[in-house]
């Protein structure tokens, strides 16, 4: 016997390769530290997730919503330092070229 | 031992009557005339036998005239009318008699004729022995009176049933639209001259309520859907208006006389009538309720009636009987129980605008639904105007609003006015807020709709197979109307949803564009859709291929992204080909990976199957997948529990493989099947059924549910008690009527 | 529309109802999402020894990219901490508090940081410039610029 598919409607979940979990079971998933939204999650000022609320990479290995992160940096208290570890933020170019021409320079979004 | 004096007294008192009588006539001719007199006047007041001559025939008027003039003047009247009366005490055993046998007559043969042939005798002998008008009134009223006073006391209780009934039949029929009976203005005479109006007011008052009630009853009773009571002011103003001149009319002279008559009598029938109305209306609200909007007539008619007559508590109390005894009962549907209060918000509001008798109505029924497990399903499904939940319970003509949340009362409000008499205390003055507000209002917050509306959402987004994007589109003008109600903010995840779809189908362009595939996923944002049922099955062979292949050009169009298959969701449709035939099928993926593994291998038992599938599938689940193929021909199983693919059709299954061919087995959101696993249980009560029914003739569907409950593992609602009986009544075991269902006595 | 503190906030209060406190800290009020207030106890051997604090975390919208204003209450009968770091008006020169506060702290990370400053405490004294600063002091500790010179 030989089993053709014709066509197959099948669903899955969009997950962000953050890099580190790798492919887990069905747990929250990890959650931005500034938010503590699940990255898959979109940050507190969007109401779409994904490539609306993209993710940001530091060197430092660290991930944020983008958003959460420019605004922090955006402010004078953060001196531009990655909120987890206090060094100095360098945006990974790795993962956002795609997305955020020049995140690491970015202009305060806060107010 | 008479004295003088004593004697000269008496001479002189008979001096002075001899002089009186005498008239100061010569000699003895003033007695002679007296005694004359006397006479003739007697014989004037003499009770007469009704064969007899009237007393005017024997003397010329003159002459009695001149007779009871001198009687006067020797104030012998007084004595002649005691003379009178006693004549009549001692004669009326005579008509006494009369009267007890016409009242035998008619208690023979129950025929008021006779009542009337007595009133009729009655006035006879009352116009016979009535002294002449020209004999002064006080003659006249005395004898009226001592008649009258006769007559009564020698009334049975018979007479006056015989009575009622005669007056009764009076009265037009209430059943069809005949003329009156000819009216008979010498019985209504008979019964004012003889004081029977007066003294039976009240008996032909009854006359006419009874027959204002038996018409109503039988003019109004189930015909709701145009106002009756116009209908019936003009039956009182054609029929009973005209019936109660002959018998309070006749003394009117003026209109005007006439107009006050008929503002009394007529307003306390009017009255009657009214009340008459409620109270059937109060009978019938439950049922008036479920014809609504056929029901509007009477709807209007008992507002109008309430505000004639006072009958709101029991409305109130009538209608929450009757739903706590029809409708708030474990038999009943959640979606009639929705409907029927739906119906009851607009019917009430159309009998009580200030919604105080809603408001006293509705809270058990919300109590009640409250604490049913699938009210919000219910009203969700609605909402989103699913197929399945029946008839819409919002019109389409209601126009959409946000919820609106009872407030507190706006004291700067100008229209504000105050509550009504009845209200309670913890009545809230609701704006007529629309039905959707009332019925999500049962609960305290609405999150739990819009939960509810999400897993709706989803799965109605998730059964969509094929790049339909009409039907995303409906779901979103759904979601936009939805909106409007429940706020953007509540439905923001709805937004991510349906942009999910589009998305979906966007990068599946985008991939298939740059590498052909057979999966068409729909990709979800995991935070934004319900939980969905968990189920893991590692796909087998040339599925496992598809899934990698296509997660991997996802992540090279989405560098960022990767995918996680969410496999035991979705539909296969494929086709398998065998040695002899081909059999296309759509089927859920757990199937699609059992059949692969066929291919891989001829004979599988269950057990190895579900290991090959990543052991966390579910045994009922392997095994209806398994019957899946079964039922289509694939394989079968050839001991228990172990399967065989069948390369070649076997011949039981030969003919069964053409109906097959494209049978889809696919569950629409696992709905169809659990009907069909319903179907089949319910295969195993059906010989409770039948006794049932056999030894207690027919039953209606609750009292049939209410035992079955009684078998062991029994779990069905009466909706799927329900389609399997009428199941059972196409296939011709059962026959229903009424509501009852009887065994088909063939 | 919830303003971006609100949802963290409301984040942060679900941990604690969940979880409840560390040792020694106990949730006293969280009615909204502009002021919270907790009592904060040193376990074990120390100087405050059987003695509670309460301390206040004000938030605003801007919560947690802004710090929150934490200080021990010093009304109703309450008193700050006798510490080198805490003025008597309630207000606490630390670090975390101020220029090296960041988004990835917790109102609990902070309760916990100001418990085991008062845990590692020495001698239990005012901070020397207590007189002047309370005379000037502002009513927000956020508006002060603080000196951080030790190691808290």
């Amino acid at each position: 016997m030989k089993v053709i598919i014709k066509r197959w409607h099948a669903v899955a979940q969009w997950r962000w390769d953050t890099g580190v979990s790798s492919d887990d079971g069905d747990e929250e998933g990890d959650v931005c530290g500034i938010c503590r939204v699940p990255f898959e999650g979109c940050c507190p000022s969007c109401k779409v997730p994904g490539d609306d609320c993209p993710l940001i990479w530091g060197e430092c290995t660290h991930v944020f919503h983008m958003h959460c992160l420019l605004r922090w940096i955006g402010t004078a208290a953060s001196n531009q330092q990655c909120p987890m570890d206090r060094r100095p933020w360098v945006t990974a170019e790795r993962k956002v070229k795609n997305l955020v021409p020049g995140a690491g320079a970015a202009a305060p979004s806060a107010s | 031992m008479a004295t003088d004096a004593l004697r000269a007294q008496v001479a002189s008192k008979w001096q002075e009557s001899f002089t009186r009588l005498n008239q100061n006539e010569p000699g003895l001719v003033g007695l002679l005339n007296f005694s004359q007199a006397w006479n003739i006047a007697r014989e004037c007041v003499r009770p007469r036998s009704l064969e007899e001559p009237d007393a005017l025939t024997q003397y010329e008027k003159p002459t009695f005239q001149a007779s009871f003039e001198l009687l006067n003047k020797c104030r012998r009247l007084p004595i002649l009318l005691e003379t009178f009366l006693e004549d009549m005490r001692k004669r009326f055993p005579v008509i006494k008699a009369e009267m007890d046998q016409y009242t035998l007559d008619y208690q023979r043969t129950s025929d008021t004729i006779h009542i009337l042939n007595l009133v009729l005798r009655l006035l006879q002998w009352y116009q016979k022995w009535i002294p002449r008008p020209e004999l002064g009134a006080t003659l006249q009223s005395a004898f009226v009176l001592s008649f009258q006073t006769h007559i009564f006391s020698s009334l049975s209780p018979t007479f006056v049933r015989g009575f009622k009934e005669l007056c009764a039949s009076t009265l037009p029929p209430v059943d069809s639209d005949t003329i009156l009976p000819e009216p008979n203005p010498k019985m209504w005479e008979a019964f004012e001259i003889l004081g029977l109006l007066d003294r039976y007011e009240n008996i032909i008052a009854s006359v006419a309520y009874e027959h204002i009630e038996t018409y109503v009853l039988t003019t109004c009773a189930g015909h709701w859907s145009e106002s009756m009571l116009v209908h019936l002011r003009k039956w009182m103003a054609d029929k009973i208006v005209p019936w109660m001149m002959l018998m309070y009319g006749r003394t009117v002279t003026t209109t005007n006389d006439a107009q006050s008559m008929l503002q009394n009598v007529g307003s306390r029938f009017d009255f009657h009538m009214a009340k008459t109305l409620c109270d059937l209306r109060t009978q019938e609200i439950f049922d008036i309720i479920i014809d609504f909007p056929d029901s509007t007539g009477a709807l209007q008619d008992l507002r109008d009636c309430l505000h004639r007559v006072d009958q709101r508590a029991a409305l109130v109390h009538a209608l929450r009987k009757a739903n706590q005894k029809r409708l708030l009962h474990p038999g009943a549907d959640t979606r009639l129980i929705l409907t029927q209060y739906v119906a009851t918000i607009k019917c009430l509001r159309i009998i009580d605008p200030p919604g105080v008798l809603l408001f006293k109505v509705a809270d058990p029924i919300r109590r009640y639904l409250r604490e049913r497990p699938d009210t919000i399903r219910c009203i969700v499904s609605n909402l989103v105007g699913d197929e399945d939940s029946g008839d819409s319970l919002v019109d389409e003509s209601e126009p959409i609003q946000p919820l609106q949340q009872s407030e507190l009362e706006e004291y700067t409000d100008p229209n504000w006015e105050p509550e009504p008499v009845d209200a309670g205390p913890d009545f809230r003055a609701n704006k007529p807020s629309d039905v959707i507000s009332t019925l999500i209002s049962i609960y305290d917050s609405k999150d739990l709709f819009v939960k509810e509306l999400q897993v709706l959402l989803a799965q109605r987004l998730l059964a969509i197979t094929d790049d339909n994007s009409e039907k995303v589109e409906k779901e979103r003008r759904n979601i936009e109307i939805l909106k409007i109600r429940f706020g953007e903010a509540a439905l923001q995840v709805c937004e991510v949803m349906l942009k999910d779809m589009t998305d979906s189908k966007r990068i599946n362009g985008h991939i298939q564009s740059h590498k052909e595939s057979v999966i068409h996923p729909t990709i979800i944002s995991k935070h934004f859709w319900p939980i969905l049922e968990a189920g893991e099955i590692s796909m087998p062979g040339q599925f496992q291929t598809f899934q990698d292949e296509y997660a991997k050009e996802f992540s090279a169009f989405k560098p960022d992204k990767k995918l996680r298959w969410l496999p035991h969701m979705g539909t296969v449709h494929l086709e398998l080909q065998l040695e002899d035939r081909a059999i296309e099928a759509d089927v859920p993926p757990l199937e699609a990976a059992f059949i692969e593994l066929f291919s891989e291998q001829d004979v599988w038992t269950m057990d190895q199957l579900i290991t090959k599938t990543g052991l966390s599938v579910d045994r009922k689940a392997a095994l209806k997948a398994l019957l899946t193929w079964v039922d289509l021909g694939a394989i079968k199983e050839v001991s228990e529990h172990t399967f065989k693919l069948l390369e070649v059709a076997e011949a039981s299954t030969a003919g069964r493989e053409l109906r097959a061919a494209t049978t889809s087995v696919v569950e629409l959101p696992s709905a169809l099947s659990i009907q069909q696993q319903q179907a089949e249980q319910m295969k195993l009560y059906w010989k409770f059924i039948e006794g049932m029914l056999t030894n207690l003739g027919s039953l209606p569907i609750d009292r049939i549910q209410s035992m079955l409950r009684l078998a062991q593992g029994y779990d069905q609602t009466v909706e799927q008690l329900g389609a399997f009986m009428e199941a059972a009544r196409s296939e011709g075991l059962v026959i229903t009527r009424d509501g009852m269902w009887r065994l088909n006595p063939k | 529309m919830a303003s971006i503190s609100s949802r963290r906030l409301a984040k942060e209060l679900m941990e604690i109802k969940n979880d409840g406190c560390p040792v020694g800290i106990n949730l006293v009020k969280a009615d909204d999402f502009s002021t919270w207030w907790f009592t904060i106890q040193v376990m074990g051997e120390s100087l405050y020894k059987n003695e509670q604090f309460t301390l206040q975390f004000r938030f605003d919208p801007q919560y947690p990219i802004s710090s929150p204003a934490v200080q021990f209450v010093v009304t109703d009968g309450k008193e700050a901490p006798v510490h080198p770091h805490v003025y008597s008006n309630g207000h606490i020169c630390a670090s975390i508090l101020g220029n090296e506060w960041s988004p990835v702290l917790s109102v609990i990370a902070v309760c916990v940081t100001l418990q085991s400053m008062l845990a590692s405490c020495k001698e239990k004294q005012r901070p020397i410039d207590n007189d002047r600063y309370i005379k000037h002091a502002p009513e927000n500790p956020k508006k002060t610029r603080f000196h951080y010179d030790d190691d808290t």
